[in-house]
């Protein structure tokens, strides 16, 4: 499964990385006469209500995808990683204090958020990017966190202060290793939930915003003229599958490998 | 004399990805109706495998290999489900290691019981539940009718113990079959359980095996005993037999490194060298061949049979005793003059000045927020885990530090080192008051100090080489010096080969890490070492080597110990003085022979009386103590032992004692202690 | 009860420092001083924030949440008859999802590695991978325009069961089918974990029988993190009812946020927000009070 997974996955990931190369046409060049035409040898998955080549859409809509999975998962983890370990080991008021914090966070269905925040600001793609990243932190945050109690109390880290380690010493030596496997494989988990939010954002017109070629938008205006043709609603969904299959498969063989791995040592 | 059960050749494999571990060879036995019958073995023996097996309760990747176990007709092994669950819980019953987690924690202990009944279809349900509450209240539950209808978590570990056995006895069962039933528990409690098992049995008349580890648990309950090493039954007699006149090696050698049955006070415990062998492959010749002090070339090659050794009921499997091998014994004798265990104790004192000095320290934990109290109107949100604890350690000393759960033990042990917070008091070491010291100042000083942690493997980082793991207090301390070659030498002080500086943890076994535990501990020539609960978890035949170690570190190195532990007869040989703590309380302290002998406070009297001898001869009437450990947050007024106190009188009840000073120099926390 | 006060103080904080001037935003560039300054009274602009966040709950409190800019209906009246509609297709989501995947989780665990569990396994992974929004395109897709078998807009006439349950099933089947695999998973990790617990092994060393010990035994205790999940989850099938809600046209929270976020109708968004955090609030509570009647231990440190 995890090997399927990991298929997937570097398909989607070259084909993003990679699109000039692989497509056919230029994304926005509109070819009004050859307009909702179904998918053919020239254009493999048809042509947009606009004639433009939706097979070549789909690849630059990849990018899209990509860039905000990488940057939206690392900022995450990133900042989530820090916030729960000074949770999870400091003082109990800062503790209590973050955890009110993410909870909050959490609570919001992040559909409404995007739209409250949409409405105050406006859509763009950077504003999906940061109603993501805050969203995610909490789930990040909240791990670290757990991982970080748990270890804090465990006699070995206790064996560390009695020798005279520092706190900062602890933390990047000796927690932070043991903490960082189970985030990674949340940031694995994470990548479909990322992208999804913003195709869904894209969908409802408040995220990236046309010309630009986002599997939301994509699937957008497919669904506008679904009467008409299926095509692009189609070709939009594929992609926007593979990668979250992709990466779930990917995460969850990730998972079997650290478990058995931490359960066979005790 | 009926047998109620009959296990022939009975010979289990497991299957794990290294391949078949032989887990059970050959094992014969014969349960005799109405006896208690012991069964003895350490880690590995296969003791729990034996009784998993006889109810087809074997984890998945167990196999039967081949044997009979015939009860009431039935073949054991060999029944179908139907007829084995009709056997289970109603003709065999058990009672469970560790009642903690063995009792289903959402039900109440009514519905538990109810469904055990189920079977009892004549009975109806206002039946059933009260002959659940009949059970409670002969096992010594006080209040049954509202108690049953509780959760187990809030039972404590005794009373759940009690529940446990009620549970087992509800059906009358013909067998009952016990599991380290008192390993969990506290030494006062194990004196009751034991008690109170042996009452029912002499009520119902009901068979008991009694699996444990426990040298002196077996020779108070049982009748007959089998013994049991790796994988194979090497003894079975009855228990005056076994323990007078042992005839295999192996037990001769348990009974000696049992320190509770060693009344002098020795230095020195006896040990089984080795390891048991690896069961991937069946073992030529005797199983016990390779540990064994008298084994000669035929022990190694041919496989022993059962021998009598004092009477037709008490056989053993071992080629000296075999009257054909005569001249081999014989040989054999003359290895085994014992030399002398009992070693002088060497005082170093350097100085005159005190080494460490605790006076009154008080260590409190907050049980919820300020905030969360003021809303519950609760006036005490803190427990006291240490109070008014005074102790006083010379150079080079040991002092052993004693009590139960609960006692604040090991709470004392880490303020000391300044791992916790106390409320008040001083911990004088050299002269340096350690618990007012700010965290920069008391870094160097911690090269001078070291602790021993209680979870070898738990206290050791998991992604850590050993090697970097023994190097770690030099990084810290930023002491440049080679460490490959410290590494090396700390090995060799704890006769740890070098090829393990490459392993993790997790590859380690328990003794193993626990000497990696020592290495790290020693790597700064510490002055003063404290050890919490050194030989937890280990075998009664390793245990003797982690401390001769420390024995000799300490003859070598004038290295202090405060050896943190709950079980007496160990910390009893070792140590010079020792402290004994109730509730937080420093109740006695003084010299450990004084203390043992004559104790002076009744709950050390309770401890020390408490302990099951491994002596069948030495069994007990009569109870050395009633109740349970009061929970901390709800001490009894004035002497906080007064209630579970035989000799209390109207003053315990009001009135906190002051510590006494006795003629010899013991401290004792009693208005009417009983030694002056 | 800390939570909602924080995010309701978030929301007005951020509600009113948007860029730009709150009242031409609302009435637009044509409206003349005077209704400008009428307007700036009715809504209190005029005085210090606090004040009016102070005001604003008070009102909450009594149950007046503002009215429409446009129509000046009551905010709380519009959002009580959208509201009914989302609640429904929420349980309805849940209710389906949870019928199917708990005794689905259950069965893989009892026989671990059996065809039925890889089976399973595979397509729990695969239901929650698939976003919900693109569920709902694709079966209007199939169902809808292909089969023509289910109807893709409206919530169906008002007062006809049978014709919303004919509405109702398409959205629940789109909301609902990431939760199937993700209950699976989750009841049966859970399942295996207890399963191998001690005292599962005493109840077997007992002789009670099989289904007494998986019901009473296993599964109750089994079910308690799947029931908070489903809590804290709450907010996720939220988003999916707003996509279903959009895509299928359909009324309900969701929808109204959506056509006034583009409209800009303050009021209005403010108080479907707050009635969303008040229902995740009483979600997540509901789910603690199950769990703690299942478990003696929890009530015991309430």
């Amino acid at each position: 499964m995890g090997v399927f997974g990991l298929l997937l996955v570097l398909i989607v990931v070259i084909s993003a990385v990679f699109a000039p190369i692989f497509a056919t046409h230029n994304p926005f060049s509109m070819d009004i006469a050859n307009r909702l035409a179904g998918p053919s040898l020239e254009h493999f998955f048809g042509t947009d209500q606009l004639g433009r080549d939706t097979y070549t859409r789909v690849l630059y809509g990849g990018r899209v995808a990509l860039k905000v999975a990488a940057v939206g998962v690392s900022a995450s983890l990133i900042i989530g990683l820090t916030l729960g370990m000074i949770a999870g080991y400091g003082p109990q008021w800062l503790d209590n204090l973050l955890l009110l914090l993410f909870d909050a966070v959490r609570s919001f269905p992040t559909i409404v958020l995007a739209l409250a925040a949409v409405a105050l600001l406006g859509p763009s793609l950077s504003l999906v990017m940061t109603i993501v990243i805050i969203t995610s932190i909490p789930g990040y945050a909240r791990l670290a966190r757990t991982s970080t109690l748990a270890l804090k109390n465990t006699e070995f880290i206790l064996a560390e202060r009695s020798l005279g380690a520092s706190m900062k010493r602890i933390l990047t030596i000796h927690i932070m290793p043991n903490v960082i496997g189970p985030l990674l494989i949340l940031a694995a988990m994470d990548v479909p939930v990322v992208v999804t939010i913003e195709a869904g954002l894209s969908f409802l017109g408040l995220g990236v915003q046309p010309p630009t070629a986002s599997w939301g938008t994509i699937l957008n205006e497919g669904y506008l003229i679904i009467r008409t043709t299926p095509w692009i609603v189609i070709a939009g969904g594929i992609p926007l599958i593979l990668t979250t299959l992709g990466f779930t498969f990917l995460g969850e063989s990730l998972r079997d490998v650290f478990d058995p791995r931490l359960r066979k040592g005790r | 004399m009926t047998t109620l059960l009959n296990v022939k050749n009975l010979n289990v494999d497991f299957r794990t990805p290294l391949g078949r571990v032989h887990a059970l060879r050959d094992i014969n036995f014969k349960i005799t109706k109405g006896k208690i019958v012991g069964v003895v073995g350490e880690s590995g023996s296969g003791k729990s495998t034996v009784i998993w097996a006889l109810t087809q309760l074997l984890a998945k990747n167990g196999v039967v290999e081949s044997g009979t176990a015939t009860f009431e007709d039935i073949d054991l092994l060999q029944a179908g489900k139907n007829e084995i669950m009709g056997v289970r819980g109603e003709k065999i019953s058990m009672v469970f290691q560790d009642p903690m987690t063995s009792q289903s924690p959402v039900l109440t202990y009514e519905q538990q019981m109810k469904d055990i009944l189920y079977r009892k279809s004549n009975l109806s349900k206002d039946q059933k539940k009260q002959k659940a509450i009949d059970m409670m209240a002969r096992v010594g539950i006080p209040d049954p009718e509202s108690r049953i209808k509780q959760y187990p978590h809030q039972f404590s570990g005794g009373m759940r113990q009690r529940a446990g056995i009620a549970m087992s006895m509800l059906m009358d069962p013909s067998l009952l079959i016990a599991d380290e039933p008192t390993t969990a528990l506290d030494v006062t409690m194990e004196a009751q359980i034991i008690h109170l098992i042996r009452e029912l049995q002499k009520e119902t008349e009901t068979t008991i095996i009694v699996v444990s580890h426990n040298l002196g648990l077996i020779a108070e309950l049982c009748d007959e005993v089998i013994i049991m090493y790796a994988g194979e039954i090497v003894e079975t007699g009855d228990v005056e037999d076994i323990y007078y006149n042992p005839g295999h090696p192996y037990t001769k050698a348990l009974l000696e490194c049992d320190p509770a049955r060693e009344l002098e006070d020795t230095r020195k415990l006896s040990v089984i060298p080795g390891d048991i062998p690896d069961l991937h492959v069946k073992p030529k010749g005797c199983v016990f061949a390779s540990r064994c002090k008298f084994s000669g070339e035929k022990c190694h090659t041919k496989k022993p049979v059962n021998v009598e050794v004092s009477n037709a009921t008490h056989v053993a499997k071992c080629h000296l005793l075999n009257p054909e091998f005569s001249e081999l014994a014989a040989e054999i004798n003359l290895k085994t003059q014992e030399s002398s265990n009992k070693i002088e104790k060497r005082y170093m004192r350097t100085s005159d000045k005190s080494f460490l000095e605790v006076n009154n320290i008080n260590v409190q934990f907050p049980l919820m927020g300020k905030v969360s109290a003021m809303i519950k109107g609760i006036k005490k949100r803190h427990v006291n885990a240490v109070i008014d604890a005074s102790l006083k350690i010379e150079q080079g000393e040991t002092l052993g530090l004693v009590g139960e759960s609960g006692s604040g033990k090991t709470t004392l042990g880490r303020a000391i080192l300044g791992l916790v917070k106390t409320k008040s008091g001083t911990a004088n070491f050299e002269g340096v008051d350690l618990c007012t010291l700010p965290d920069n100042a008391f870094k160097p000083l911690r090269r001078e100090m070291a602790m021993m942690f209680q979870d070898p493997v738990g206290s050791l980082s998991p992604r850590q080489t050993v090697r970097s793991l023994l190097t770690e207090p030099f990084k810290i301390h930023n002491i440049s010096i080679d460490l490959d070659e410290e590494a090396k030498r700390l090995c060799d002080i704890v006769r740890l080969p070098e090829n393990f500086l490459s392993r993790y943890p997790h590859e380690l076994s328990g003794g193993q890490a626990r000497r990696v535990g020592v290495a790290r501990a020693l790597s700064l020539n510490p002055k003063l070492i404290i050890a919490d609960e050194p030989t937890a978890g280990l075998d009664v035949s390793v245990q003797g080597e982690i401390l001769n170690l420390m024995n000799e570190l300490q003859d070598e190195h004038g290295i202090t110990y405060l050896i943190i532990s709950h079980n007496l007869p160990v910390v009893r040989h070792i140590s010079d003085k020792l402290a004994i703590m109730y509730l937080g309380r420093l109740v006695e302290t003084g010299e450990s022979t004084h203390i043992f002998k004559r104790p002076a406070h009744p709950y050390t009297e309770a401890l020390v009386t408490g302990i099951p001898q491994p002596d069948p001869r030495k069994r007990r009437r009569l109870l050395s103590i009633e109740g349970e450990i009061p929970s901390l947050t709800n001490r009894p007024s004035g002497c906080e032992f007064h209630n579970r106190c035989k000799y209390a009188q109207e003053k315990c009840k009001n009135v906190t004692p002051k510590s006494q000073t006795l003629t010899d120099g013991r401290q004792v926390l009693c208005h009417f202690p009983l030694e002056t | 009860m800390l939570i909602v006060f924080l995010a309701i103080l978030a929301l007005f904080i951020t509600l009113h420092s948007i860029p730009g001037d709150p009242i031409s935003i609302a009435l637009g560039p044509r409206a003349t001083p005077e209704i400008q300054a009428e307007y700036a009274a009715r809504m209190h602009l005029d005085k210090p924030l606090y004040h009016q966040f102070v005001i604003f709950i008070g009102n909450v409190i009594k149950g007046d949440l503002g009215n429409d800019l446009f129509s000046n209906r009551a905010v709380l009246a519009i959002l009580a008859e959208q509201l009914p509609f989302t609640i429904i297709l929420a349980i309805t989501a849940i209710g389906w999802s949870a019928l199917i995947g708990i005794p689905l989780g259950c069965l893989s665990a009892i026989k671990p590695n059996s065809i039925l569990d890889r089976v399973t396994g595979i397509l729990s992974v695969g239901t929650i991978a698939i976003p919900s929004f693109l569920v709902s395109i694709w079966a209007i897709l199939v169902f809808s325009i292909g089969l023509k078998w289910l109807p893709v807009i409206g919530a169906g006439e008002p007062g006809d069961i049978g014709d919303q349950i004919y509405h109702l099933i398409l959205p629940a089947f789109a909301v609902g089918l990431g939760w199937v695999g993700y209950l699976a998973r989750m009841v049966r990790a859970s399942m295996l974990e207890v399963m191998s617990e001690n005292y599962i092994r005493s109840a077997n060393a007992f002789g009670l029988r099989g289904r007494t010990i998986i019901f009473r035994y296993a599964l109750k205790v089994a079910i308690l993190p799947t029931i908070t999940l489903i809590g804290v989850g709450f907010g996720a099938l939220l988003s999916g009812t707003v996509f279903a809600e959009i895509i299928f046209s359909r009324p309900g929270i969701g929808k109204i946020i959506y056509n006034m976020v583009l409209a800009r109708n303050f009021p209005v968004i403010q108080g479907a927000v707050l009635v969303t955090i008040g229902m995740y609030v009483i979600v997540t509570l509901i789910a603690d009070l199950i769990v703690s009647w299942l478990d003696p231990r929890v009530r015991d440190t309430l």
